[in-house]
């Protein structure tokens, strides 16, 4: 793959990359370096990419790679769960659904910023994350079940 | 779909960054991940039978015995490798004889801090007990003899400012940087095993199988299990 395809499907993809990485790390530095670390990682190992891949599911692979580390290098949130006492709430708001997110373990947090940024399917989850589609099936419901609950749904 | 898949799946379509700022995020390819690989013969080892007792700027190797070769040959392979980013821990054997109690136990305090990770000196001293020797902790790690393999660079002040390094702050924010751009763990999306980088199988992994965890237990959760060489459950 030459420079200039590169870069055109880079282009393309970089707003939703973008999005998953802000939804992992939580702000828009860390997001914009990472989408950035992991464009110059892609690029660098262009020479081992299969074309039998759609372009896209190579870029969110390297891209999972980089927030992932990311956040290995971060101390778990010391948060507690939002005391709502069963209320519940007339509406979702996005900064609830931030905070909760942060509750969600981090390989289901990353399947489930991967599913609704992209809607991606089960199986190009699992080929992102190089895991069954089983487990794409449980760690999301399992995901969404934590977001739930911390939200007092 | 509910309510919530609804609110889920606004919530993270806000996050996409329009088209005309996403073209800025593409960064200039010519320039390439981080690695310091030059550096790798910048340094002078010196070895005993017991393992790397000294490193410090220069060139080549001091070791008496064909024992202590075999330490300082290691022990430059994993520098090597370290400094190109394909390395996140380092397995050759520390002789630290003849360095004082409170400094040792300083500097196998500083081997634990995770690789990538930083701790000030005031946390260095919390965790060896001794909460009002922050400086003494500074000092025990200006004189560490082993820098590098040894990550005293890992050590930071308070405030988030470098302090003193044996090998300049510049090289200090270069390590640093560098361990920011190399992940601990990788999985083999074939095998589903995950291995420290730098265990002899995760280098043989191919470049499309490379997964990055966070943690073990997180490589658990999705069906992996931890190498049986490099063991990095029982790592830091």
């Amino acid at each position: 793959m030459d420079e200039a395809t590169f870069t055109r499907h880079a282009e393309a993809y970089a707003g939703r990359l973008y999005a998953v990485a802000y939804r992992l790390l939580g702000n828009r530095a860390d997001a914009e370096d990472a989408v950035q670390r992991a464009l110059l990682k892609a690029f660098a190992a262009r020479a081992s990419y299969a074309p039998r891949w759609a372009v896209s599911t190579w870029l969110y692979r390297v891209l999972s790679n980089v927030c992932i580390d990311e956040l290995r290098r971060r101390r778990p949130p010391p948060e507690p769960l939002p005391t709502g006492g069963g209320r519940r709430a007339p509406r979702v708001e996005p900064v609830d659904l931030a905070r909760a997110l942060n509750r969600v373990p981090r390989e289901a947090r990353l399947l489930l910023a991967l599913h609704y940024v992209n809607g991606l399917s089960y199986r190009e989850l699992a080929k992102i994350r190089g895991i069954s589609v089983n487990t794409v099936k449980s760690q999301l419901a399992r995901g969404k079940t934590i977001l739930r609950k911390a939200l007092g749904d | 779909m509910d309510r919530m898949d609804t609110a889920f799946r606004e919530f993270f379509a806000a996050a996409v960054a329009p088209r005309g700022r996403a073209r800025h995020l593409v960064p200039r390819l010519a320039d390439g991940p981080l690695t310091l690989e030059a550096l790798a013969g910048r340094f002078r080892i010196e070895a005993t039978e017991r393992g790397v007792a000294r490193l410090y700027p220069g060139r080549g190797v001091a070791a008496a015995s064909a024992r202590a070769r075999q330490h300082a040959a290691q022990a430059l392979e994993e520098l090597g490798e370290y400094l190109a980013g394909r390395r996140a821990f380092f397995s050759v054997d520390v002789d630290l004889t003849g360095v004082a109690p409170f400094q040792a136990r300083v500097l196998a305090q500083a081997r634990r801090i995770p690789f990538g990770e930083t701790e000030s000196y005031a946390e260095l001293a919390r965790r060896i007990r001794r909460p009002r020797a922050a400086r003494a902790v500074g000092n025990a790690l200006g004189a560490n003899p082993v820098p590098v393999i040894v990550p005293c660079h890992r050590v930071i002040r308070g405030d988030g400012s470098w302090g003193h390094y044996a090998f300049g702050g510049d090289m200090k924010t270069r390590l640093l940087a560098l361990e920011r751009a190399t992940p601990a763990l990788v999985g083999c999306a074939s095998t589903r095993i995950v291995c420290r980088r730098g265990c002899a199988h995760e280098q043989r992994v191919g470049e499309s199988n490379r997964i990055v965890f966070a943690s073990v237990p997180d490589a658990r959760s999705v069906g992996y299990r931890p190498c049986r060489v490099c063991r990095p459950g029982a790592a830091a």
